[in-house]
């Protein structure tokens, strides 16, 4: 009997002990610099978005389609974002790597950006209620934007191959720049991504 | 081995329990009643308590079906947390739930989530293992089955594709993310078929020599080993079909043909034929990989090969439209159980089949039994007939025995027979037959027939395949984790003290077995929320906005009607829907 009550104690400590154990496990969250990449698995993450974003600005602006458009026009030139179609097997915020490219090329002040087609309308719907309701030094006049020489347009692809908990997956985003005027593709941008994830098949 | 100090502790503290209540007036109890007779009545209670009773699921997609979503929605958070050892059936159903309800963003939300859940669950984890070999089954995470991801994915791409519908302006990106999900569909099927070997042609066979004939008849004697043969989910053909629909729809015709033409492969060469779907699967994908080479251009001569081919195929023009439907529900798992007994005379330990339930329940059980388990091979019977007596032969359709022989004696040098004086429980899942009173399913437009509507998959045989093949594991696992249990008791009271051979031994040694028993139950979790069947039918339609019904007539003569207006536009508009057997008469489908 003596023996099962002290088994009963040293029982009870190591199940309190365990439980006090299980919750210790709580939820953590800390800041991170937002450059630093937390790759928990294969997936398009923000690291490569913004390395695209980044390979894509100095490749373009190394082509000379901007020093030859200010050779015949007197402003710099005008890009519209079209379609960059997500032909991969990943979900791929498309707008992410296009706007930090949009923000490195509109820093350099070479080129200038059109706003896309909704957004375009917005405005005018705006332009319009400034022609009822705003006074008329402070109205913004219709038929005055801003026409895009170039058109920026582009397609993601991917491939993966995978065996034994292995997996090697390929990212490859082009994009191209086409002049609107005459249809001349003027940059043609490449960006590869190669990425390596391993599984263990057993674990604690 | 925490798990396992775990275990140790329960016995231990189950004992100390009995000391405890040996003092108490209770105990004399078994003063006035035999203990075995009394321990068969609590075993029968325990068998009882492992009554099939209707899984949370089943009631929620039963309050679908009587559109309340929000009762639904509710049923599966109360029983299934969304961390817990269920939050993979946690985001399934809620994730069907949302399908159902149309809120298809948040649907792919949850699918996105059971699809992270599956990824992590490639990881074995060895404590779950080994808690799961100390408890039960259903104390483990459950992580689902090989054909959930298909499915996943095809339901995402179903949710992107219906919110292309509902959003014009939207309706590329919400293609492309369709075709996102089929690409990673690819991926899994690639995987599949290098593992399982696909579909393939099969060989002419020859004319059987007298060993292959005599195999022949006897076949049905070793039932298991033909049922078993060919049922294996190695390549989804109706996925690839799904995936050139979706293709086509998307203007991606390259990848249009190449899906049409894995699914025309894999229809035609054995796809049609396990699942028991409609003759006309292969036809249709042939008709849409002609039809996609004609509309892509540059494959004249593999046209024309294909054309020369199949002579009677006719390639469809102009505008085609695809419904899908997804129809009925899976069917459920269930719980067989067994009895577990060391039976000295034969030197075996013999498992008897415990039939609980309705008459119908009980019916499934027993024919399940003995599809899978029972002693019906002729060397099971030899077995029999050695080692018991002519009674044990008759008895071969009604246990399942493994004779032990020489092995008797280590058996019970380690124990095992000791341990299991008093029996065990074993309990493994079965699924009901499926069955769906559908008499036809067409579709109209106004007073037009425009089509039937014919079985391209089933999901109900494919669960059921995949439950047969899974049976044998299952089973052993489930002998092999009552072994350990029964054992571990045992070890458990040899530390305690209480194996001797007196009123209080038996007791805790009851009381063990009792407690094995109520954790044996089997895992007869699944994807509640999942079709029966697919069906899906193909017209051309003039471009523009059109209304159609599809009528499904129930063996009953009772018929479901169901109404949409659709956008037909482009070379391929898929549209798809869902019907319930106990669905109101006439539902507006959109």
């Amino acid at each position: 009997m003596q023996r099962t009550k002290k088994f009963l104690t040293y029982s009870g400590l190591l199940l309190s002990g365990t439980l006090l154990l299980s919750g210790c496990q709580s939820t953590k969250i800390e800041r991170v610099d937002s450059n630093q990449e937390i790759a928990l698995s294969d997936n398009w993450n923000a690291k490569d978005s913004q390395l695209v974003a980044e390979a894509m600005v100095n490749d373009m602006l190394t082509f000379p389609w901007v020093s030859d458009h200010l050779k015949y026009h007197s402003s710099k030139p005008a890009i519209i974002i079209q379609s960059v179609r997500n032909k991969s097997h990943q979900h791929i915020a498309v707008d992410t790597f296009l706007n930090d490219l949009k923000r490195a090329i509109l820093r350099t002040g070479q080129a200038d950006f059109v706003a896309n087609s909704s957004i375009r309308n917005e405005i005018r719907e705006e332009r319009k209620d400034q022609e009822l309701n705003a006074s008329i030094e402070t109205q913004n006049e219709m038929g005055q934007e801003l026409g895009a020489d170039y058109a920026l347009s582009g397609s993601i692809n991917s491939f993966v191959d995978e065996q034994d908990g292995q997996r090697v997956t390929f990212y490859q985003v082009d994009l191209r720049l086409i002049d609107m005027t005459s249809n001349r593709e003027v940059w043609n941008g490449q960006k590869k991504i190669q990425k390596h994830q391993k599984r263990s098949r057993f674990g604690f | 081995m925490l798990l396992f100090l775990f275990n140790l502790l329960g016995y231990k503290l189950l004992y100390s329990l009995f000391i405890f209540s040996a003092k108490d007036v209770s105990l004399k109890v078994f003063h006035f009643f035999p203990l075995k007779q009394l321990f068969v009545c609590c075993l029968a209670l325990i068998f009882l308590s492992g009554c099939n009773t209707i899984h949370a699921n089943k009631s929620a997609i039963l309050q679908i079906e009587q559109g309340q979503f929000t009762q639904a929605k509710q049923t599966i958070k109360q029983n299934y947390s969304s961390v817990g050892r269920d939050r993979l059936l946690h985001e399934l159903e809620l994730a069907t739930i949302l399908h159902l309800e149309k809120d298809y963003l948040q649907s792919n939300q949850h699918l996105e989530r059971a699809k992270t859940h599956i990824e992590s669950f490639y990881t074995i984890s060895v404590s779950e293992q080994a808690l799961a070999m100390l408890s039960g089954p259903s104390f483990a995470n459950y992580e689902g089955k090989n054909y959930y991801l298909p499915l996943i994915h095809y339901l995402k791409a179903l949710n992107f594709n219906s919110l292309a519908q509902l959003n014009p302006s939207m309706r590329e990106t919400y293609l492309d993310s369709s075709q996102v999900e089929m690409r990673q569909l690819d991926v899994y099927m690639e995987n599949l078929k290098s593992e399982t070997g696909g579909y393939k042609k099969s060989e002419q066979e020859d004319e059987g020599s007298l060993t292959d004939i005599i195999y022949d008849i006897l076949k049905p004697i070793a039932a298991p080993e033909t049922l078993l043969e060919n049922i294996e989910y190695k390549d989804d053909a109706f996925i690839h079909l799904f995936s050139g629909l979706l293709s086509e729809q998307n203007n991606d015709l390259d990848a249009a043909r190449l899906q049409y033409q894995r699914a025309a492969h894999a229809y035609e060469n054995g796809f049609t034929k396990q699942y028991g779907l409609a003759d006309t699967t292969e036809k249709l994908a042939l008709k849409n990989l002609a039809r996609t080479m004609k509309l892509a251009g540059g494959y004249r001569s593999e046209l024309q090969t294909l054309l020369n081919k199949h002579t009677s195929l006719e390639v469809p023009e102009g505008t085609q439209v695809t419904i899908i439907q997804n129809l009925g529900i899976a069917p459920e798992k269930k719980q067989l159980n067994f009895m577990l007994r060391a039976e000295a005379r034969s030197k075996a330990l013999v498992m008897y089949p415990i039939f609980i339930g309705s008459e119908q329940e009980k019916r499934e059980q027993r024919l399940w039994f003995q599809m899978l388990y029972a002693d019906t091979s002729l060397f099971d019977l030899m077995q029999n007939y050695i080692l018991g007596d002519v009674s044990d032969v008759l008895l071969g359709t009604m246990t399942k025995r493994i004779p032990l022989g020489s092995l008797w004696d280590e058996a019970e040098d380690i124990g095992l027979i000791d341990a299991l004086e008093y029996g065990g429980r074993i309990s493994v899942s079965y699924l009901a037959p499926p069955k769906l009173p559908i008499r036809k399913t067409e579709i109209w437009q106004g007073n037009k027939k425009l089509a039937d509507l014919e079985q391209f998959h089933s999901i109900s045989q494919l669960a059921l395949q995949k439950a047969l093949i899974d049976a044998q594991s299952e089973i052993r696992i489930a002998f092999t984790r009552e072994i350990v249990k029964a054992l571990t008791a045992r070890k458990a009271m040899q530390v305690a003290g209480a194996d001797q051979n007196n009123l209080l031994g038996s007791f805790v040694k009851i009381a063990s077995t009792a407690v094995n028993a109520i954790t044996a139950s089997a895992d007869t979790r699944q994807w509640q929320s999942l079709p029966a069947q697919i069906r899906l039918a193909q017209f051309s339609l003039e471009p523009g906005l059109q209304n159609l019904t599809i009528k499904t007539t129930l063996n009953s003569g009772r018929v479901i009607q169901q109404s949409a207006n659709i956008d037909v536009q482009g070379s391929m508009t898929v549209w798809h829907t869902r019907t319930f057997l106990n669905a109101a008469p006439t539902v507006n489908a959109l």
